[in-house]
């Protein structure tokens, strides 16, 4: 791996782990509701971003193989 | 409380974290760039700063120029690539810190407790707990700490003596922590159980013994084996329950109330009363063959002011446990420690504990400064002045008043005597206490 598609990973990486910071922070966020620290309604907003949270990862990850697969750099698909 | 800037572009994160930092106890404002950041930090002063490395407009690392230094202000950086972690650590100065994402509450309320971890840390330090319980370097607590471990090695039972508020379950709790054995320590006062209810507390009950009794109970002796019971006020157990407990430290049985089974205990009694041996002995409060039982070998615990130079750890001791219990940041002048150890603390170490907790709600709690009352007023404790002697900036009436009061109190209140040491009348002792409002007709 050369230096740029070293740059371009860790980019990639930095996209997908920003879904999951909103993942881990809307947890702590059910947890202070199930504490009752917060109003129990936070915690149904919390779980649907992190569903939503979840999908962005699985698009980043999608996104990663996509920038890395032979196909993307001109190599041919590994199956032919 | 901290006031905490966070500066971070992703509006969700924002929310989310400052939701949890106002749970924590602190302030938070919120800026998503750095030309926001600094505007806040042109109007606002700050304890804690949360910033994101990469911001829209530019790197956060360009933050730190506009920040003052005088006002020590703490910086997290927060990251999402790991490699630039150990950029950070590099450059990382006392005051900087870093979180790679994601982040957790824990992480937040690490770093937001940093600064006060290093308070407590620095003033915590000195403080040697002495079997993980006693404070006191004095040579009186050197005795005591030789004898403790002595009688440790041992499964002696042990009386402790001394005054009230010595510390006398403390100690008992640095016997136990010291024997290394392998059972629980369990403490209990004789003097809190009416005559009926204490057979109970000792030595257990089966169900049904007594109305009441709607289930099995075990009693402390069976809770401590193979531990330390402690058994407090030991001189204030009725007369008539003694033989009991006799049987119990001679036979090392126990049998519940209401029970026939004859049950083994085994534990270390430790003992205490705030009783004199010669009190003891003369007031007939305790069996002489009990005595001799739980006597095997008695501690006489010194009273304060038999060892004066450990009032300033105890001082610092527990001023540190009330800032990590409140969040505060209070400090000890040296002066101030200098006054404490002229009071001869009749109360002792409780009321040494007494008074520096009432001194911290005294004090503004957002300073470091501790507000020393003028005097120290326990209905325990006769009234003392905290006063180190002579100092300018006093009245002579003020002087007068103190030598009147210290004259009465040296001959226990005699005013002949009293008169006598002043070189003045009698008469002009009881028209002082008069004009001090400490006299009515009737006690002339």
């Amino acid at each position: 791996m050369d230096e740029g598609e070293f740059a371009r990973l860790q980019q990639a990486v930095h996209d997908a782990r920003r879904p999951l910071n909103r993942i881990t922070m809307q947890s702590e966020l059910i947890k202070l509701a199930l504490e009752g620290a917060v109003p129990k309604d936070k915690a149904m907003v919390a779980l649907d971003k992190i569903i939503a949270g979840s999908k962005d990862c699985s698009d980043s990850l999608s996104d990663l193989v996509a920038q890395f697969s032979p196909q993307a750099n001109g190599e041919g698909s590994p199956i032919e | 409380m901290l006031t905490v800037l966070l500066v971070d572009d992703d509006a969700e994160f924002t929310d989310v974290a400052c939701t949890i930092i106002e749970f924590l106890g602190h302030e938070v404002l919120t800026a998503s760039t750095l030309a926001e950041a600094r505007e806040w930090l042109s109007k606002e002063s700050f304890d804690h700063i949360l910033l994101d490395f990469m911001l829209p407009d530019g790197s956060g690392l360009h933050l730190m120029e506009s920040l003052q230094p005088e006002r020590n202000t703490r910086v997290t950086l927060i990251t999402g690539h790991p490699s630039v972690k150990g950029i950070i650590k590099d450059m990382c100065g006392p005051n900087i810190d870093y979180l790679v994402k994601p982040i957790q509450r824990e992480d937040l309320e690490s770093v937001l407790q940093g600064k006060k971890q290093a308070v407590s840390k620095r003033s915590t330090t000195a403080i040697t707990r002495h079997f993980g319980q006693l404070i006191g370097e004095s040579a009186p607590m050197q005795e005591l700490y030789k004898l403790i471990g002595r009688v440790s090695k041992t499964k002696a039972n042990v009386m402790l003596l001394g005054e009230s508020g010595v510390g006398k379950e403390v100690v008992a709790a640095a016997i136990h922590e010291a024997s290394d054995c392998e059972g629980t320590y369990v403490a209990t006062n004789c003097g809190a159980f009416s005559k009926e209810l204490i057979g109970s507390e000792l030595f257990g009950h089966e169900k049904g013994a007594f109305t009441g009794a709607v289930g099995r109970k075990e009693g402390v002796f069976e809770q401590a084996e193979n531990g330390t019971l402690f058994l407090d006020e030991i001189t204030e157990m009725p007369i008539d329950m003694q033989p009991n407990l006799l049987r119990v430290l001679e036979n090392k049985v126990v049998i519940r109330v209401g029970g026939t089974k004859a049950m083994p205990v085994n534990c270390r009694v430790v003992s205490a009363t705030n009783r004199s041996m010669e009190e003891i002995a003369e007031s007939k409060v305790l069996r002489e063959d009990i005595y001799f039982r739980l006597a095997v070998f008695p501690i006489t615990i010194p009273p304060l002011r038999e060892r004066k130079e450990d009032i300033p750890l105890l001082a610092e001791h527990f001023i540190n446990q009330l800032n990590e219990e409140n969040g505060s940041q209070f400090r000890w002048q040296p002066v101030q420690l200098e006054k404490l150890q002229t009071y001869d603390w009749p109360g002792n170490v409780r009321e040494l504990r007494h008074f520096v907790h009432r001194a911290a709600i005294m004090s503004d709690p957002e300073g470091t400064d501790i507000e020393l009352p003028k005097t120290i007023e326990s209905p325990f404790a006769k009234k003392q002045t905290l006063s180190t002697g002579l100092k300018a900036g006093r009245t002579i009436e003020e002087v007068e008043k103190e030598l009147i009061y210290a004259t009465l109190e040296k001959v226990e209140g005699n005013k002949t005597t009293a008169a006598e040491m002043l070189g003045i009348s009698t008469k002009t002792l009881y028209n002082r206490l008069h004009a001090y409002g400490d006299l009515n007709s009737d006690s002339e």
